[in-house]
Order: C-alpha cells, then sequence, then structure tokens
C-alpha cells in the first residue's frame, strides 16, 4: 500500500472528520468552533479534490480483520445501548446481527474462500454523494455553531453536552464518506451501523421525551441492519464474494432484496417511515445534515447501486418501484395535512425519497438520471429550507406554519432565502421540477406508476403553495426591518441560497456534464436498452431552464422599471373588510397591528366592539386523518413488502 | 436554444404574442354577449373587455404593497412565455409546468396581503389546481403515448384527430377548462359577474394597472385554453374551429344553469369521474 | 388614450342606511327589462376595482367612517352618485336624531338623483350624467368641492374599551 495521493484524500475524507470530532469534544467553546470550521474547510477541499481526479481504487491489507473488528465494536455498542434502555426487541436483533457476523468469523476461520476485491472506490455516482456530504455537510456544521450557541441556553437539563453532540455531528461526516466509497460490504455495513449510532445519539440530544423517539429510530434502523448482515452472510456464503461488484456480477437476487429493504428502513419509505417523523424533535442542524442532506440518501444510494444489475427480475424491480411510488404519493398526501413546519419538511423528505427508489425501479436511463437529479437538488433545497425553519423557530418561538406571518417585515433576509428554497422545491426553473419533469417522462409506459407520480406532484404543489403564501404575508412597509443574524448562521443560509439560485440556473449544464456521462457509463453495454428509450433521454435536454431564468429577469426588470420607483406612499390604501377595518391609518410603523399579531385581522364589530378574526389555511383534516391513512398506507406497504421478500423467494 | 430560432419562428412567435390577448379578449365578449342575450336581454358590445382593460390603465395604481404587484408581472410573463412555448411546439410538459408557475405566482400574490377574502380565495385556487392538474398530465400522456414523443408539434403528424382517440379525455379536459375559466360550478375562487361570497376573491386588492394585468394574463390563458380545443382536430382545422365553437357553448350553457358549489365538492368530482374517465382512456390507449 | 372611461364605468353600491327600496330599484337596473350592463355598467362588490359609487339611504354617525373607508378605496378617476332623497337631505326622515341626513357631508357626492324610490329610468339617467362627469375628471378638469364639515363622528381609539386596547408591538 504506497501512499498516493488518491489514498491520502481517502484517508483524509474518512477519518479526518473523526479525528475532528473528538478534538471538538474535547476541547472549549471557542476553539471547538475553530476545529469545526477548519475540518469544513479541510473535508470540502479534499471532497471537491478527489472528485476531479479520475475513478481510483483502493484496498487496504488487513482490512478483513479490522473490518470485522469494527463490526463487531459497533454492533456491541448498540446492544450495550439496548441492554441500558431495556429494549429487548433492539436487544434481540442486535444478538442476531452478532450471531451472524460471528458465524461468518467461523466460516472465513473454515477455509471458506471467498473472492477479494477492493475495499473502497470512487466512481461517478460515490463522487455525487461525496460532493454532497463534503460540501452541503459543512456549511451545516458551520451553521450548527451558530444555532446551538443559543439552543443550549434553552435546553433543559437533561441535554447532552455540545461536545458529545459535535463528536458525533462531524464524525457523522466521516462515517458518510466512507459509506458512500466502500465497496467491500463489511466495511459499509460498519458504517452504515455507524451513522445508525451517530443518529441514534443526535436525535436524543435534548433528553427527556426525544430519547423515546430515538430508541424508535435505533429500532427501525436495527431492524435494516439485520437485514443487512443477513443479506451479506447469505452473499458469503451462496456466492463467495462480499462486495458489491460480486454482487451485481453473480446477480444474486436475495442478498439484493434483503440489502433493499435495509435501504428502506434507512430511507424512511413506507412502512419505515414513522422514526423520521419522530427524528424531527431533534434540533434543527441535526434534521438538515442527517435526516434530510445525507443519512437518508444512503439508502437511495444503496438502491441505485444495486439495481442496474438487476434488470433481468424484472418483477422484483416492479416491487421496489411501487414501494418507491406508494411512498411518493402517501407522503405528500400525508403532508398536506400537517401545519407543524418540521413534519412537513419530514414529509416532503420521504416523498422524494420515495421518487428516487421509484425512479431506480424503472430501470431506464432517463429514470437513472433523474433519480440522480433529485438527489442533487433535493439534498440542497431540503438542507436550506431545514436551516430557515430553524432560524425562524428560534426567532418567534414556533414551529407552527400558521405562526409564520409577517416574517417578511421582521427577518427579510431569512425570509427571502426561505422562499428561495420552497420555490426551488416545486417551481421552474430550479432542478427539482427538471428531476420530476424527468421522472415523469420516464414512468410513461407505467400507468400506474404514472398515476401515483402524477397524483404526488399535485399534493406537492398545494402544500407548498400554502406555506409559500403563509411566510410571505405582510402589511405595507415604507423600509424593510434590518436584521441581525448570527454569522456562522447567516453564512450558511446565504451559501446554500446561491447553492440552489446557481443549480438551478445550471441545472441543464449539470445535467449534461455530470449525470448524462454518469449514466451512460452505468447502462454501457446493455442491449436491453431500445432505441427509443435513449432517443426520450437525449430529449431530456430540451428543458428550456435558461429560458425560464430569463423569463423571471424580465418580470422582474418590469416590476422594478414601472413599479418600484413609482409607487408612492399615497398608492397605499387598507384591505377591503367591507370597510370595517379597525386601523385607522394605512400602516404602522410598528410590526403588528393588534395584539394577536399578524395573523388575524382587527374589524370592528357590533357596538363598536374590535373583533379579530383570523383565517388559516386548509388542512383537509376532515377528509384525510393521519392516524387512519398511516395505518392503511403501512398496511399496503408490509403487504408490498411480503411480495417481494416472496418474489426472492425468501418466504 | 435562442440561437436556433430562425427569422420565421420570430415573427410566428411576436404574431401569436401579439394576436392571443386580442382573440381572448373577443372570446371573453362573446362569452358576455351570448350569455347576455342567453338571459334575454341585449349585453355589451362583444369589444367590451377592450374597453375595460383600456379603463384600466388609465385609473390610479393603488395597492396594498408593492410584492403583490411583483407577483401580477409574474403571472404575465409566464402567461406569454406559455403562448412563446406552445408557438415554437416545445416540450409539452414544460408549457404545462410554465403554466402551474404562472397560475401559482397568481395565488401567492393573493396571499401576499393581509386580506381574507383574498386568502381564502388564493387557497380555494389551489384547490383547483389540485382537481384539473392531473387530467392535463394525463392528456399529455395520451398524446406521447400516440406520437412517441412530448413536443408540442408532434401532434401535426398524427394521422387521426385527436379526438377520435381521447374522448374521454376530451370531456374531462372540458371539465378543466370550465375550472381554468372559474365558470359555474367551479367558480370557488373568483368570478366575472357580480359579488361572490368572498367578493372577486383572489383579485380583490388588485385595481387599476395591475387588474389590467391580470385581465390580459386571464385573455392570453383563455386563448391558450382554446387553442388547444381546437388542436383536438388538428387534420381540419376548420371541423376544429367548429369543435371550438360548441366547447364554448357548452362550457356557456354549463355556466348559466349551473349555480356555485362547494370546493370540496369540486375536488372530489373532479379526483373521481373525469380522472376515472381520463385513465380508462390512457389504458386503452396503452393497451392499442 | 381615447376615452374609455365612459365606455366601462364600473358600479359599487354602498347601503348606509336605507329602507332598501332604492336598492331594489337598482338592482332592477341589472334585469333583462332595463340592463344597464349594455353600456358596459358591471356591477362590481369591491371598490378597488370601481369607478362610480352608488350610494343609498341617509348616513349616520356609525356608517359615515365606513363609507369614508370605502370612498378611500376607490381609485381616481371616481364620481359618487348618491339615489334616494334620502342621501340629500333624509327625505322622510329628515331632521331625526340618529342620521346625518347629507351625503356630502362625509364624502363629496357629483350626483344626486332625487325620488323615493327613484325610478330605474331616473337611476339610469343620474348614472350616465355621472359617467360624464367621470370623463372630465379622467382627462383632468378639477372638480370644485364644498370643504367638509367634520364629520360627528369620534375616531375609534376614543371609543375603546380597556378589553379592545391595541398593543403596540416592539420593533425588532
Amino acid at each position: 500500500m504506497e501512499i498516493t495521493s488518491f489514498n491520502l484524500l481517502l484517508a483524509v475524507l474518512i477519518i479526518a472528520p473523526v479525528v475532528f470530532g473528538v478534538v471538538a469534544y474535547l476541547s472549549p467553546d471557542k476553539l471547538r468552533s475553530m476545529s469545526i470550521i477548519l475540518c469544513s474547510v479541510i473535508v470540502a477541499a479534499a471532497g471537491i479534490m478527489i472528485t476531479i481526479k479520475p475513478n481510483n481504487t483502493f484496498e487496504l491489507p488487513g482490512s478483513e480483520m479490522i473490518a470485522t473488528i469494527l463490526e463487531v465494536a459497533i454492533v456491541g455498542i448498540i446492544l450495550y445501548i439496548a441492554m441500558t434502555i431495556k429494549n429487548w426487541l433492539i436487544l434481540l436483533m442486535s444478538l442476531a446481527q452478532l450471531g451472524m457476523i460471528v458465524a461468518e468469523i467461523i466460516l472465513a476461520q473454515t477455509g471458506h474462500t471467498v473472492t477479494h476485491s477492493y475495499d473502497f472506490a470512487t466512481d461517478p455516482l460515490t463522487k455525487i454523494l461525496i460532493l454532497i456530504t463534503s460540501i452541503v455537510g459543512p456549511i451545516i456544521a458551520i451553521y450548527a455553531i451558530g444555532y446551538m450557541k443559543s439552543h443550549q441556553e434553552h435546553a433543559p437539563p437533561t441535554a447532552a453536552s455540545l461536545g458529545q453532540f459535535f463528536f458525533f455531528f462531524i464524525a457523522f461526516l466521516g462515517f458518510m464518506n466512507g459509506l458512500v466509497m466502500a465497496n467491500n460490504l463489511k466495511w459499509f455495513s460498519f458504517f452504515w451501523e455507524a451513522t445508525t449510532l451517530c443518529s441514534y445519539m443526535l436525535i436524543g440530544q435534548d433528553g427527556g421525551e426525544s430519547r423515546k423517539n430515538a430508541e424508535r429510530a435505533l429500532l427501525i434502523n436495527t431492524f435494516g441492519g439485520l437485514a443487512m448482515v443477513a443479506g451479506v452472510l447469505w452473499l458469503t456464503v451462496e456466492n463467495k464474494t462480499e462486495s458489491f461488484e460480486g454482487l451485481l456480477a453473480a446477480k444474486a437476487v436475495i442478498p439484493m432484496v434483503l440489502l433493499c429493504v435495509a435501504a428502506f428502513t434507512k430511507s424512511a419509505l413506507l412502512p419505515f417511515q414513522s422514526w423520521l417523523l419522530g427524528a424531527m424533535i431533534a434540533p434543527t442542524p441535526v434534521s438538515a445534515l442527517l435526516h434530510s442532506a445525507t443519512m437518508v440518501k444512503a439508502g437511495s444510494y444503496l438502491v441505485l447501486r444495486v439495481t442496474p444489475g438487476f434488470h433481468d427480475s424484472p418483477k422484483v424491480m416492479m416491487v421496489i418501484t411501487i414501494i418507491g411510488a406508494l411512498t411518493f404519493a402517501g407522503a405528500a398526501l400525508l403532508a398536506v395535512t400537517q401545519s407543524n413546519a418540521k413534519r412537513v419538511l419530514a414529509y416532503s423528505t420521504i416523498s422524494n425519497l420515495g421518487l428516487v427508489v421509484a425512479c431506480a425501479g424503472i430501470g431506464t436511463p432517463l429514470a437513472y438520471a433523474a433519480a440522480l437529479a433529485i438527489i442533487c437538488f433535493h439534498a440542497i433545497s431540503k438542507g436550506l429550507l431545514f436551516l430557515c425553519v430553524g432560524r425562524i423557530e428560534q426567532k418567534i418561538g414556533s414551529r407552527d406554519i400558521e405562526d409564520m406571518g409577517g416574517i417578511l417585515y421582521r427577518m427579510p433576509v431569512t425570509t427571502s432565502v426561505a422562499l428561495i428554497g420552497m420555490m426551488s422545491m416545486l417551481l421552474p426553473p430550479f432542478g427539482m421540477l427538471l428531476s420530476k419533469w424527468m421522472a415523469i417522462e420516464s414512468t410513461i409506459r407505467s400507468p400506474l406508476i404514472l398515476v401515483f407520480i402524477i397524483l404526488g406532484s399535485a399534493l406537492t404543489v398545494f402544500f407548498w403553495s400554502k406555506w409559500i403564501g403563509r411566510i410571505q404575508t405582510s402589511s405595507y412597509h415604507p423600509k424593510f426591518n434590518k436584521e441581525s443574524i448570527d454569522p456562522a448562521m447567516g453564512f450558511s443560509l446565504i451559501t446554500l441560497a446561491l447553492g440552489v439560485l446557481l443549480t438551478g440556473l445550471g441545472s441543464m449544464w449539470i445535467f449534461k456534464e455530470f449525470l448524462a456521462p454518469i449514466t451512460k457509463e452505468v447502462f454501457a453495454g446493455r442491449t436491453d436498452i431500445s432505441e427509443e428509450l435513449w432517443s426520450v433521454f437525449n430529449a431530456a435536454g430540451n428543458f428550456a431552464a435558461v429560458t425560464l431564468f430569463v423569463a423571471v429577469g424580465i418580470a422582474f426588470l418590469a416590476y422594478w422599471l414601472l413599479v418600484w420607483r413609482r409607487f408612492k406612499e399615497t398608492d397605499v390604501r387598507l384591505p377591503f373588510l367591507c370597510g370595517e377595518n379597525a386601523e385607522s391609518t394605512v400602516y404602522t410603523t410598528s410590526a403588528f397591528h393588534n395584539s394577536e399579531g399578524i395573523r388575524s385581522y382587527a374589524f370592528r364589530s357590533m357596538g363598536d366592539k374590535i373583533e379579530n378574526s383570523w383565517s388559516s389555511t386548509t388542512y383537509l383534516k376532515n377528509f384525510i386523518s393521519e392516524k387512519k391513512v398511516t395505518i392503511w398506507l403501512n398496511l399496503i406497504a408490509w403487504v408490498i413488502i411480503i411480495i417481494l421478500l416472496g418474489e426472492a423467494h425468501l418466504l | 436554444m435562442i440561437e436556433k430560432i430562425n427569422i420565421t419562428q420570430w415573427i410566428i412567435i411576436a404574431v401569436s404574442l401579439v394576436a392571443a390577448p386580442f382573440i381572448g379578449a373577443l372570446i371573453a365578449g362573446l362569452d358576455r354577449k351570448v350569455t347576455a342575450r342567453m338571459q334575454g336581454r341585449k349585453g355589451p358590445p362583444v369589444i367590451q373587455p377592450f374597453y375595460d382593460i383600456i379603463k384600466l390603465f388609465s385609473k390610479q395604481p393603488v395597492a396594498l404593497h408593492k410584492l403583490q404587484i411583483l407577483y401580477a408581472f409574474l403571472h404575465l410573463v409566464f402567461m406569454m412565455l406559455v403562448v412563446v412555448f406552445l408557438a415554437m411546439g416545445q416540450d409539452l410538459l414544460m408549457i404545462l409546468f410554465a403554466h402551474a408557475f404562472s397560475t401559482i405566482c397568481l395565488v401567492l400574490g393573493g396571499m401576499s396581503v393581509r386580506s381574507p377574502y383574498s386568502r381564502i380565495g388564493s387557497l380555494r385556487k389551489i384547490m383547483q389546481m389540485l382537481a384539473y392538474e392531473p387530467i392535463l398530465i394525463l392528456i399529455i400522456v395520451a398524446i406521447y403515448l400516440q406520437t412517441d414523443s412530448f413536443l408540442a408539434g408532434s401532434v401535426m403528424s398524427m394521422s387521426k384527430p385527436m379526438l377520435w382517440s381521447m374522448p374521454l379525455l376530451f370531456l374531462s379536459f372540458l371539465c378543466a377548462v370550465a375550472i381554468k375559466l372559474n365558470k359555474s360550478p367551479f367558480d370557488v375562487s373568483t368570478s366575472h359577474h357580480a359579488h361572490q361570497e368572498i367578493v372577486k376573491g383572489i383579485t380583490i386588492e388588485y385595481a387599476g394597472p395591475y387588474l389590467g394585468i391580470i385581465e390580459i394574463a386571464h385573455f392570453y390563458e383563455t386563448a391558450i385554453l382554446f387553442f388547444i380545443i381546437m388542436m383536438f382536430w388538428q387534420t381540419n382545422l376548420y371541423i376544429g374551429f367548429g369543435l371550438e365553437t360548441l366547447a364554448f357553448l357548452a362550457i356557456l350553457i354549463l355556466d348559466n344553469t349551473f349555480s356555485r358549489l362547494t370546493t370540496t365538492w369540486m375536488l372530489k368530482y373532479m379526483w373521481s369521474i373525469p380522472l376515472f374517465l381520463s385513465i380508462a382512456n390512457i389504458i386503452w390507449l396503452w393497451s392499442k | 388614450m381615447f376615452n374609455a372611461v365612459s365606455k366601462s364605468p364600473w358600479v359599487v353600491h354602498f347601503n348606509c342606511n336605507s329602507c332598501n327600496g332604492c336598492d331594489i330599484e337598482f338592482l332592477a337596473c341589472l334585469t333583462p327589462h332595463y340592463d344597464v350592463e349594455r353600456f358596459g355598467i358591471l356591477h362590481i362588490g369591491n371598490p378597488k376595482h370601481a369607478d362610480v359609487l352608488v350610494v343609498t339611504g341617509s348616513v349616520n354617525n356609525r356608517n359615515a367612517r365606513v363609507l369614508q373607508n370605502v370612498y378611500n378605496q376607490i381609485p381616481d378617476p371616481k364620481v359618487v352618485v348618491a339615489m334616494g332623497v334620502c342621501t340629500s337631505s333624509g327625505g322622510v326622515f329628515a331632521g331625526c336624531y340618529n342620521i346625518l341626513g347629507n351625503v356630502d357631508l362625509v364624502i363629496p357626492v357629483d350626483v344626486f338623483v332625487p325620488g323615493c324610490p327613484p325610478r330605474p329610468e331616473a337611476m339610469i339617467d343620474g348614472i350616465v350624467k355621472a359617467v360624464g362627469i367621470l370623463e372630465r375628471k379622467r382627462k383632468g378638469e378639477i372638480f370644485p368641492t364644498a370643504p367638509k364639515p367634520l364629520c360627528k363622528f369620534k375616531p375609534s381609539e376614543e371609543q375603546s374599551t380597556e378589553k379592545t386596547a391595541i398593543k403596540e408591538e416592539k420593533t425588532v
């Protein structure tokens, strides 16, 4: 093993965050911020450099032993946690995992040979995820510096220390990088379990009530871990290989299905979505990093990596697609009923992950490219939105959408950034719409999936528009308020917002330069892909992103020329409340007009009494009861999972 | 993409951009005239909408704040963009998304002001979008299944009129058009007639030239919708014109005989009967 | 710009405290028998879209403020047509303790249409006169209006009770 620059970068990407995490744990506050910023810069630089380099592989001598020891250690830690919190289910599953790992060790000792392959590798799919983890991740870490300062002031006494928080937060970046670069399945499952552990510790940060949610997350993710270890064991025994390369070459259906089930738990698809909803109780940087931008993408990454090799099992692929599509539509339906901002974001994340899995299951080049595009654009947009919601929550003290009216005047910068983020989730010309467009075009030949996707995207428009509308309600103010924002948080928000705008502007360029070549490489040599499918893929270049931006620019220009400079204060009028407005002047210099704030309209009622009326948004709670719909969706999803296992001849 | 357009296409784009609001205004004027005749009175002249627009632009520009005006501009620009895309025969899903952007800008403009009627009108408009959007996407899917292309120009290459292969989709599309033009029984968010229960809904806080902008965008939308109806018989545009007239009369009769029903009824209705008819049509096309 | 205001005057109708007689006659103008829509007149419910404000009923202390609010929301150029004799002098209620009587005390009126109630033809005549004045206003002719006596109705703040005290929100 020689020290090449590739190996060095690899080591930096995986080990440096862990080291810096220990430093952050041990150091006092000032030094901690410095070390986090230093770590961010190093990781980002390393990520970009390794992306520019050509694809390479890396083999670690003695990795078998190291990986096994680490795996045993991690499962042991989870076992210990299960014993302390007295959750027998997790205990049983961890014991089963441990048993399987021990069985593997025994097999290796008794001469069962396994074909070796390289341990770590970078290929284009890996590079995309490395970029996301190494660029978006550190930005969120910098945000966390500012956010946790004030969070810790209001934290309950059961909260863990900031040192522990940042240890797991920063070390997670290393684990995630290792997960996407691992080719050897032993290393992969070690990193998988490590991210589960990080997630557990970070969700339970505030202690008390959040421990229950953390336990639930641990339970479902350990179930996934069990499925993964079982799959790896099967692969080792039956096909005598233990790498992704070997899995795809051997076309082993059973391990693939087990790995997919593990992926479903990590990505919180139906029926495993309850842990992600409970995880929203964690501090906002955790939600941004783990539960929207990176960790839950690990599951969809896994599906994207294994499905290209299994086009010979159309039934299995079809079932995977159905689960993804059902999640997409179902989570969008449930998001309509939510008024808690973080739950809306959580359901939206689940929905988009379902779409990724559905596209991966369809298996055509365009669908694959669509899945990649969703992963890229969703990571940036959703991370940005979580950061904005965190900042808004700190300012107004509430997570409810209904309380977010009138923030346009109080925090113009944050609100504009939040508006950019939300518009990027559903409007052209941003990247998410490009990916949804490609997804719809790729599901043309399967009517059932198409119907789900159409219904899902209509519902998506619904719940996002409600929220965007509420956030930018305001009255007339001659000048905007100057917003005082913590520099770390401000830096992250502005950087991500710029990222959203730039990737939106360059979405076609990204598609042509990155996603198209990756897709062509993945599907190279596939004789079963027809000409027609390739032509649809090439026609995806017709998305007129630049024209749409130009149109937006024209509208802004016309507005600036004709209205902005000419609009006078004498042109402002009161809203129409049948003449009974209670405000005597057109606007007040203070932010609110009446005691209930900007939510309500004060009008003069009988006896000249001033009453407040209030119009809320529609949540359709009479038609969609979250509990009932969740029960039905979970039931259907479990049936589909059982069908999936049956297709793989496991049941 | 701009560099690929030659001079003929530029002329077509310019002509359609200028002609579309005129056509839309004439259709709106005819609407009022025929409605009046149906009610036994004389009604305004057919060019009344032009007088309305000119009058609106001579009024004092009042508003509640500046942001809502920006949304009115975005609404108009994107509706014009839809016309441009249609004239260039672009990807149909793109056209649909640009149209959705335009409607969402109008909705956001309504929600950006602190006015209860405006807010309720905007929420109802979103529910209208929720009701008709699946049908529009299904129409595009049906066109793809028959021509293997998403481009708008590809329908001209079909040998038979679209109405023959997509009859159920056409009926559902008529319901969608009725919703978009705010005709009873779907005029829950705003309407051209007198007081609504929410007094003009979305457009309540727009006045003078800004209301004029929204009206012009509405003319563009009318022209686009009726153009698409005409395209359902694309092999013979004269018969297409007749189809358009029949559809116009049908929507008018629907408007004058029905009274306004609730938003939830509209959602339930559109997501049951027209949606199932459309899906049936798609499955029939897919299995052919 | 050629005169389009006279081709498309939109009317908003406000009932101060009328007995509804004038209102019924006004709405009768919209029916097929009289059909004002052929002149382009639309009965709009919203002052921001309107050009002509039609007032019925004699103003009283309570709805003077409301009438001024609605009048202020109408963009220029605008005219006010006061229908019925109640609007000019109080009609049969003249001299009562609870009414102000003359709408001109509250907002500048351009056309008075006497009658109790006035016939639809008289109403249409009044509106046509008002539209003529509207056209001249659009061209820029200034119409002198008498200075208004202060409204007898006191501003709202002095009449609030403790329950309805408006708190000022601190700026951030």
